[in-house]
């Protein structure tokens, strides 16, 4: 690890009192895993009384003056951050209103990554880690980041909640894919990898960097002694502007997995601004398994089947995993046909994405779509149809993490 | 009653005064015989200790210009590391802003304070029906007048 | 001795103004004390916890957020022992335990309702405001019971130096 890479990061906690929640211990707890400290942006009094106007946004509660008064000091560079963590109370309109603006401002006005989220008093460490991480891989990694062609022979592993996907990449190209249903963590990385090999035809030894990526990313870099171990954000950020073409400039990217979902504003290949659903299994290819087993169908059959049916013709009351799959076959039960009841659940999922993720980051094209749950034609058609642009799936879409990672680990081979 | 653990308590010492300097009511605190802890401040000094000490000392600094020095509770120990900038990672603490506008009111108060207790003055003497002195007049004029 | 809520909680001017006149402010800064100087867990920078939250249940239904919450937990006492109040209109800036305008509106809103006799002024602005202040609120104080005759034996039993010793 070089010297700047083990340097402790410096995170503004731009929040309205989240030591008055009981949740600043998690906080605290998941920036020192990160090696990140949160520091408290200097402000001048006087420019509290008078930040409402500055800023053109007048509340009342103090703390969110305060909050602005902060994001402007890091802005102007009164204090030097390497990222901003911006977070009010879950459920607060007030402290919603702020925290987005807030955040837009600072995204506006410098280069420094910036994320947001809303606490409650059971927020944990563990919600705040993969973030922080995100976060401080942005401040730390910003020349690995902006790696643009793939070098070498590398590897790329993503252990997903559903599938483990495997990629070997040489030269910029793909020459070898595996992808398995999860099942044990690093058999399962073992299977994908040794699928991805034999259909690349190279051997392990041959391998000259690694990365890995997904929920089980320490786990297997650890056995497979990848040189770069990367949660999501970052990996699929780059993963997909790289598949699609789009390394330069704006896009968003917006990521369905297995059990969550992801929505990223990218610039250039460098995430800003982005949401993690994790919530609602309700938004996720889970929710796709379960109303495939229930039409009977095949779930890479579900997407063809979709694009076929209309979703305005089955009523849709929940987006709970549970009820909606209950609304759903009640709808069959009522002689819908499974054409619409596709349709109806590829709009479900991405209703819900819209509500809950991109409330909070701006939607900029491309929209790039990526994740198992890309490959099902309904969905980009129903995302597209609720967003009103047209909807980017680049080829091989479901391997972004396994892609992202092969792309950033050729970084180390020159290092 | 037994005293069981000595209850620790720690107060703020304002002082808006012409008369009194932070570092004058701290040497008066260095050689009372209160065992209590001492940390000058820009506005004034905190004072920390055992409870009964620490209010013996406050209301002894008070005394010193009783107007125009204020006391308040602070719920943190001077110093402590939870709330001290150096470890806090920059940014004062945010009881110090509120702090900082108070003080520039103090000057009114302690002023209002001056009068109401003149008043007071001439109030109870008045209640005992004897003459006023010229410059308890004097006073009672001059205000009058500058309404 | 009358127990004196005031508003805002951690304001010097306020709590000064109460004790000079002869009655015990309720302060945020006494309940900061009790939390952080406590023995029990420690939960930087306040040792408020996730539980703290839960108790401010007993003022706020669980849909008003963890913040507010957290605060009542610690101003919902103060409030129970409210005997009287003195509520500032427009403060100057306020931030940390107070910077919470949904907060803020809670507690005025349970004070006021309490049906305990509140004076309610403006924060002053100018000389002469401050001294309007200053005597609407001694005026106030001074129409508060001095002492509870059960308080009062309390005190000197414990020895406390007499509050009413200046003049």
């Amino acid at each position: 690890m070089s010297a700047e890479e083990s340097a402790v990061v410096k995170i503004a906690l731009v929040s309205c009192g989240s030591e008055y929640a009981g949740v600043q211990p998690e906080f605290e707890e998941a920036a020192a895993k990160v090696n990140a400290k949160f520091v408290f942006p200097e402000v001048d009094i006087a420019s509290i009384d008078t930040i409402g106007r500055d800023f053109g946004l007048e509340v009342a509660s103090g703390d969110l003056r305060l909050m602005m008064a902060r994001a402007k000091a890091v802005v102007e560079g009164t204090t030097n951050v390497d990222g901003v963590f911006i977070t009010t109370c879950f459920r607060c309109a007030e402290g919603a209103i702020v925290r987005n603006e807030v955040r837009r401002y600072i995204h506006k006005h410098s280069r420094i990554p910036v994320i947001s989220y809303s606490f409650t008093e059971s927020t944990t460490a563990g919600t705040l880690l993969t973030r922080l991480e995100a976060l401080t891989t942005i401040a730390r990694r910003r020349h690995l980041l902006t790696r643009e062609v793939q070098t070498g022979l590398t590897a790329g592993i993503d252990s997903g909640s559903t599938t483990t996907k495997a990629v070997i990449m040489r030269d910029n190209k793909i020459i070898g894919k595996g992808w398995v249903p999860t099942t044990k963590v690093l058999e399962s990385a073992e299977e994908a990898y040794s699928i991805a090999l034999k259909e690349a035809g190279v051997s392990r030894e041959e391998v000259q960097a690694m990365g890995t990526t997904g929920y089980g990313r320490f786990l297997i870099g650890n056995h497979l002694k990848a040189q770069l171990i990367q949660e999501e954000i970052t990996v699929n950020s780059k993963g997909a502007v790289y598949l699609a073409g789009r390394q330069k400039g704006p896009a968003t990217v917006i990521d369905i997995g297995g059990m969550d979902n992801k929505a990223i504003s990218v610039e250039d290949g460098i995430p800003g601004m982005f949401t993690m659903g994790g919530i609602c299994a309700g938004a996720s290819g889970r929710f796709f398994e379960m109303i495939s087993k229930r039409l009977g169908v095949d779930i890479t059959e579900l997407g063809a089947l979709a694009v076929k049916g209309m979703h305005e013709k089955v009523s849709m009351n929940s987006y709970c995993i549970v009820f909606g799959i209950q609304s759903l076959v009640n709808s069959l039960a009522k002689g819908s046909t499974p054409e619409d009841v596709a349709a109806a659940a590829c709009y479900s999922v991405v209703e819900q994405i819209y509500e809950q993720q991109l409330q909070e980051v701006d939607v900029r094209e491309p929209l790039i779509l990526v994740g198992g749950s890309s490959l099902i034609e309904g969905v980009p058609m129903a995302l597209g149809k609720l967003l009103k642009i047209d909807v980017l799936v680049p080829e091989n879409s479901h391997l972004i993490g396994a892609v992202g990672s092969a792309l950033l680990a050729s970084g180390f081979i020159e290092e | 009653m037994t005293e069981t653990k000595k209850e620790e308590i720690t107060k703020y010492i304002v002082i808006s005064s012409d008369k009194v300097l932070p570092s004058d009511a701290a040497m008066k605190i260095y050689e009372s015989e209160f065992p209590v802890t001492v940390k000058e401040t820009c506005f004034g000094l905190i004072v920390s200790g055992a409870k009964n000490d620490v209010q013996g000392v406050v209301e002894k600094i008070r005394q010193l210009d009783k107007n125009h020095i204020f006391i308040k509770d602070r719920g943190f120990p001077p110093g402590d590391e939870r709330r001290c900038r150096a470890s806090r990672g920059g940014g004062p603490r945010p009881g110090f802003h509120f702090l900082r506008e108070e003080v520039e009111m103090l000057p009114a108060i302690g002023a209002a304070l001056d009068e109401l207790e003149a008043k007071e003055h001439v109030k109870e003497k008045c209640k005992t029906k004897c003459r006023l002195k010229t410059s308890d007049l004097e006073k009672v004029i001059e205000e009058e007048l500058a309404r | 001795m009358a127990k004196v809520f005031i508003y805002p909680l951690n304001s010097l001017i306020l709590a000064d103004l109460v004790e000079r006149f002869g009655h015990k402010p309720l302060t945020m800064m006494s309940q900061i004390r009790e939390k952080v100087t406590g023995l029990s867990l420690d939960s930087p920078p306040m040792n408020i916890t996730s539980e703290d939250p839960k108790l401010g249940l007993k003022y706020a239904a669980i849909e008003v957020p963890a913040g507010v919450r957290g605060r009542m937990s610690l101003m919902g006492p103060l409030i129970e022992q409210t005997e009287a109040a003195i509520i500032v209109e427009n403060p100057p800036a306020n931030f940390g335990c107070i910077g919470c305008n949904r907060t803020n509106e809670l507690i005025k809103y349970l004070i006021r309702s309490k049906g305990v006799p509140v004076l309610e002024v403006k924060y002053p602005e100018s000389d002469d405001e401050a001294r309007d202040f200053v005597n609407k609120i001694a005026e106030f104080l001074e129409t508060l019971p001095r002492e509870k005759p059960e308080e009062n034996e309390k005190a000197k039993e414990e020895g406390l130096p007499e509050k009413e010793g200046k003049e």
